[in-house]
């Protein structure tokens, strides 16, 4: 077991180290294939570790780190039915988008940088996911936001994208502050940082700490997976090529905070204020990212506002207690928004870089129906459509919300449902404007053809497409003759216990209800945003323009930053850098040194340049040096 | 004795002579005559000091002094030479590069 899961992690890093080293070097066909081989080799070995598990947990220590008194941090590994799935998902989707990336990154000259730095991302991904101590955890978390800010800035020449990658970069350092926090916190309580150790001994903490803990991952968590109030970043980060956005801001790093929150579980599980503010946020930010999705004009903007939802409705299920829903709906998020940014891509490459909806149109869909279709599955998963992998793994979501104890937690179930119906409207509006009727734009566009997009580009959007519809058998529910395989597999993790059985009446109504409010949703799209649709346009109209920029601009919450935090920042920079560091310090400093300038003026005329001048004093000197020996001379 | 004396006046007289010659003249052809007048000057009263004590010393020291002069003029006339050559200029004011 030790070696698989030491090359299960180890293949994506020797593949990075081959880019960075020897990238220049060797040609790009062979820098391309050892990127994926590191990649699908990683996911082999991932099968293969998950295979030979059982669903059982262990622990697997490599070496020592580093090691001060008493306080030592471990390279090791926890290997229990939860890391095991996260690393066959990471592995899985980045295999995918490696192989996409050959294709996308074709005519691009940084695809050494390119290759390398995606390397890296999937080590540092497998890192969080499999790590037991949370230094080394840390290390993954760090590793990933790293290589985010690298490929968000990637084509950085363009000042837009390089601020994009740094803003990203800055935003989620604020959460790993809190991170950071808790870190030393875990250590000063349980004298350990691994995991299963804190797990395991989470009953000694006190409720009070027990909510100071789960707020300080929440925070960590919000920085990571791009909640509120730290969202704005994910939008931004759009900048980035496009598979860069479907692997890192969709299908996995944003993912890692949702997946923190359900690694230390039980260190917060019993804090029933902790657990509500997850599930708030969670709520919130899932409304918040459905509403902006709705206005968007920039086809990637309406996926990555998604996101935001979806990873909203994880963290509701984490602030449920139910984080095998949770999970779930991470896997088929994965599959279905990877699939959905993949398609995406296809479409902006095959319309030489074009990104606003209202240019694109039905002639897509008959010049690329290889992407039509999948981006059809992908679009009706994420609208939670039956019997797609998404409707299985929110329903789970819903139901667990609903049955959680207290009022509260219905009303979030209330706007959770909303949300689900705003999904399924935002959803298909992208899809008929992108794939039906015609143009906004049609004079400008004729001249521009659709350039069919390369065989392995389109050749990875159908597995992603069949597992974004049929990733449901892995946990369905028992109404629907499954055995839920991955509520099973799931009952060792700690906090993963069964809640219960759901009474039928209860599972199938939110089945209906879900099923009733996603296809209203789409009828709803249709008629506002199909061919001949009233609202088919890129603003609203008239009197609903404010409402419009409200949507579109996600509540202000960019210019809130920008006018009350930043904006202060930038003030008082420029009064330290202006009034006190240019005019206090420099100024004093230059004042001090033109005094010595004015003795020295005086000193400079000597220097005349004359060799006569020179020798003249030279003999002065002389004769003034004698007349003294002289005058002793004569004393003595 | 009253010799001795007169030659050391001398002596004294070529130094100072030659030290105006070096110190008034531009040309660096006539700086190099003052400071070999300079050096002869000090040969001057060596002999006279090495004559008044009946030590050899003096006259050895007079030997050196002239083998290290001609090699002296060597140098300074190649260096002038090649002053000469690189700015077309033996006025020892042109070279003023130095100045402050």
């Amino acid at each position: 077991m030790k070696p698989i899961l030491l090359l299960l992690m180890l293949f994506p890093l020797l593949g990075g180290l081959f880019s960075a080293l020897f990238g220049r070097r060797v040609s790009r066909w062979t820098v391309e294939r050892v990127a994926c081989a590191g990649v699908i080799l990683s996911f082999i070995m991932a099968l293969i570790a998950f295979d030979s598990s059982g669903g059982k947990h262990q622990i697997i220590t490599f070496f020592t780190w580093f090691q001060v008194a008493d306080f030592s941090v471990l390279m090791d590994v926890r290997f229990d039915p939860l890391a095991a799935f996260m690393a066959l998902t990471v592995t899985f989707v980045s295999s995918l988008i490696h192989i996409y990336s050959v294709g996308y990154m074709k005519h691009d000259e940084g695809y050494v940088r390119y290759f390398c730095y995606l390397n890296l991302f999937v080590f540092s991904m497998l890192v969080i996911t499999l790590a037991d101590n949370l230094v080394f955890l840390f290390l993954g978390w760090e590793g990933v936001g790293f290589c985010s800010y690298g490929l968000i800035g990637f084509w950085y020449k363009d000042m837009k994208n390089a601020s994009a990658g740094r803003k990203a970069f800055l935003l989620t350092r604020i959460g790993d502050v809190a991170f950071g926090i808790a870190i030393g916190l875990f250590f000063l309580i349980f004298n350990s940082l691994s995991i299963t150790y804190i797990n395991g001994h989470a009953d000694i903490l006190t409720p009070g700490t027990m909510t100071l803990f789960g707020l300080l991952l929440l925070w960590a968590a919000a920085g990571k997976s791009a909640q509120l109030p730290l969202s704005v970043w994910l939008p931004d980060a759009m900048a980035g090529p496009t598979p860069v956005s479907a692997l890192i801001h969709a299908a996995t790093m944003v993912t890692a905070g949702v997946y923190l929150l359900m690694r230390l579980f039980p260190v917060f599980s019993g804090s029933a204020t902790a657990m509500a503010f997850i599930a708030v946020a969670g709520t919130l930010t899932a409304f918040y990212g459905a509403c902006a999705a709705l206005m968007q004009g920039d086809i990637k903007r309406v996926l990555a506002y998604s996101t935001i939802s979806q990873l909203g409705y994880m963290f509701l299920a984490v602030g449920a207690g139910n984080i095998t829903a949770g999970m779930f709906h991470l896997v088929t998020h994965a599959f279905f928004k990877a699939l959905l940014f993949l398609a995406a891509g296809c479409v902006i490459h095959a319309l030489h870089e074009e990104q606003n909806i209202f240019r694109m149109g039905k002639k897509l869909r008959l010049a690329l129906p290889g992407v039509y279709w999948p981006f059809l599955a992908g679009a009706a998963a994420l609208s939670a459509l039956p019997p797609t992998a998404g409707f299985f793994s929110k329903d789970e979501i819903l139901i667990s919300t609903f049955l959680h104890a207290g009022i509260f937690y219905k009303f979030l179930w209330f706007i959770a449902i909303l949300t689900a119906a705003l999904t399924a409207l935002y959803t298909f509006r992208l899809f008929f404007i992108v794939f039906t009727g015609e143009s906004l734009y049609y004079e400008e566009e004729s001249e521009k053809s659709v350039e069919k997009p390369p065989p392995n580009m389109i050749a990875t959007l159908w597995p992603l497409g069949v597992l974004a519809i049929f990733a449901g058998l892995l946990n369905l529910p028992a109404g629907w003759g499954g055995g839920g395989w991955l509520s099973e597999y799931f009952l060792n993790i700690p906090g993963a216990a069964h809640h219960g059985e759901i009474p039928h009446s209860v599972e199938n109504g939110m089945a209906i209800a879900s099923a009733v409010i996603g296809i209203f949703g789409i009828i709803c799209a249709w008629f506002l945003y199909g061919p001949k649709g009233l609202l088919r346009r890129p603003d609203l109209p008239g009197a609903w323009g404010g409402l419009f920029d409200l949507l579109r601009e996600a509540f202000y919450l960019d210019w809130l930053y920008r006018r009350y935090i930043a904006w202060p920042f930038e003030k008082m920079a420029d009064i330290l850098w202006n009034r006190v560091d240019r005019e206090g310090i420099d100024r004093g400093l230059y004042s001090f040194a033109n005094t010595f300038m004015l003795f020295s003026q005086i000193l400079r005329e000597w220097t005349s340049g004359r060799l006569s001048g020179y020798l003249f004093m030279l003999f002065m000197g002389l004769t003034v040096i004698l007349c003294l020996l002289a005058i002793n001379f004569s004393i003595l | 004795m009253a010799v001795y004396g007169q030659v050391i006046l001398l002596g004294m007289m070529l130094f100072v002579i030659g030290g105006a010659c070096v110190l008034i003249r531009r040309n660096l052809i006539m700086i190099l005559i003052g400071v070999e007048i300079m050096l002869n000057a000090a040969g001057i009263v060596f002999i006279a000091a090495s004559l008044r004590w009946g030590a050899l010393d003096g006259q050895a020291f007079v030997i050196f002094i002239m083998a290290v002069a001609a090699a002296e003029v060597a140098v300074g006339l190649a260096l002038i030479v090649y002053c000469q050559g690189r700015s077309g200029s033996i006025n020892a004011d042109t070279y003023n590069t130095l100045k402050g």
